[in-house]
């Protein structure tokens, strides 16, 4: 959408400096309207399939009769990780932060909690 | 001042890409618009159908009103409000950035409801404003999809811009009869929300959301058996654009939606009906 880095353009930027994170995407959790991307894009995912797939869980989460907000989405391969993670607002709508791991260079757990960490800051 | 010729709005939007172009698109029609542009990049979309980005800003209360006329008293040109917004504390960047810009996608969504009768450029006009602004193609392209899923989804999106839904009593909404919420929070007060005589536009503006995000989540929870309406009763051919209601209102006190205007009869009869294609915005 431009050529200047922009604040938020700087914040996923940052997330790349994770262990084994290959790419990274702000997405509307309920549009699927990716506002930002770094990295690899291909393999953060695009945010139509990751806003629809996050309703999904969401909708069938709640047939189950599950209470709360869904949080993270960890979808593993022989070669990668696929993840969602649901980043903290103050108002408006839920946002995604989808990333690509490389599963030979990232260590999940820490991963996890590393991109937890700073998903909360990308909007801050 | 010139306007191109142009088959239809996108197509004028990528031909004032390509020159550069900084200014105004003023496009008429219902509910019509207006669109910003700097440098060919869409920087904000101003429309009746969906709430802008200030709108969002106040509605949701991320800014409150007294700070936010400080700060246009304190930088009356409103292209450059976001960075004194921001360089303020009032809003991060990037939480800015991302209400702009979901602002001009709603605004493109909201115009395409119904096809433009014209459009005439005019001189810049200052306004809030996302940095660097919006390409048209991808404006359009995402404009398209938004309308072909939610005719998929429900059917002709005019249509369900023109709902009035209401919630219906029973195991998904928890006030009914106390049992565990299943639904999201954000669920939960789009149920609350709606009262049978709230359009999606006026759930919208008043809840400081996007127009296409609250049909959406309509969908999703009429689909549920969370809300219901009446479909497909409207003769007229154009999206609401009753006026909206301050979110602090509640059902009781909350007055009528004002009657549209009367159908207009043509001759040989019948009612004039919209195109509800992706062709604006």
């Amino acid at each position: 959408m431009g050529e200047r880095a922009t604040a938020l353009q700087t914040s996923l930027d940052r997330l790349l400096e994770s262990p084994g994170v290959t790419g990274v995407a702000l997405i509307d959790a309920v549009t699927g309207l990716t506002y930002g991307v770094a990295g690899d894009a291909a393999q953060a995912g695009t945010g139509t399939e990751a806003s629809e797939l996050a309703a999904l869980i969401c909708e069938r989460l709640g047939a189950a009769g599950a209470v709360g907000e869904l949080e993270s989405v960890v979808m593993t391969s022989t070669r990668r990780h696929q993840v969602l993670l649901s980043v903290d607002r103050s108002a408006g709508d839920p946002l995604l932060l989808a990333a690509g791991l490389d599963r030979d260079r990232a260590n999940i757990t820490l991963a996890l909690r590393g991109l937890g960490d700073r998903a909360r800051e990308v909007l801050a | 001042m010139k306007t191109p010729s142009a088959r239809n709005v996108p197509a004028l939007l990528q031909a004032l890409h390509q020159e550069g172009f900084s200014g105004t698109v003023r496009v008429s029609g219902t509910p019509g618009g207006t669109i910003h542009l700097r440098d060919g990049l869409i920087g904000a979309i101003e429309t009746p159908g969906a709430p802008t980005a200030t709108s969002t800003l106040l509605a949701s209360g991320r800014i409150d009103d007294d700070a936010w006329l400080a700060a246009c008293a304190a930088e009356p040109d409103l292209d450059r409000l976001d960075l004194h917004l921001v360089a303020t504390d009032l809003i991060g960047g990037a939480e800015l950035e991302v209400v702009c810009t979901a602002a001009v996608f709603d605004g493109a969504f909201a115009m395409a409801l119904s096809p433009p009768a014209g459009w005439e450029l005019t001189e810049r006009e200052p306004t809030l404003r996302t940095r660097p602004g919006v390409e048209p193609r991808p404006l359009a392209e995402e404009t398209t999809r938004r309308m072909a899923l939610l005719s998929r989804l429900w059917g002709p999106a005019g249509e369900l811009a023109r709902v009035r839904p209401e919630p219906v009593p029973g195991p998904e909404n928890p006030e009914a009869d106390g049992r565990p919420a299943r639904l999201t929070r954000r669920h939960r007060e789009l149920v609350e929300s709606t009262n049978g005589r709230r359009t999606p536009r006026d759930i919208a503006f008043a809840g400081g959301r996007g127009l296409y995000a609250v049909m959406l989540d309509l969908i999703r929870l009429e689909r549920r058996g969370a809300v219901r309406w009446e479909n497909r009763t409207t003769p007229d051919g154009r999206p609401s654009t009753a006026p909206r209601v301050p979110s602090a209102q509640t059902a009781a006190d909350e007055p009528l939606p004002r009657a549209g205007p009367l159908p207009r009869r043509r001759p040989g009869g019948g009612f004039p009906s919209g195109d509800l294609g992706a062709r604006g915005g």
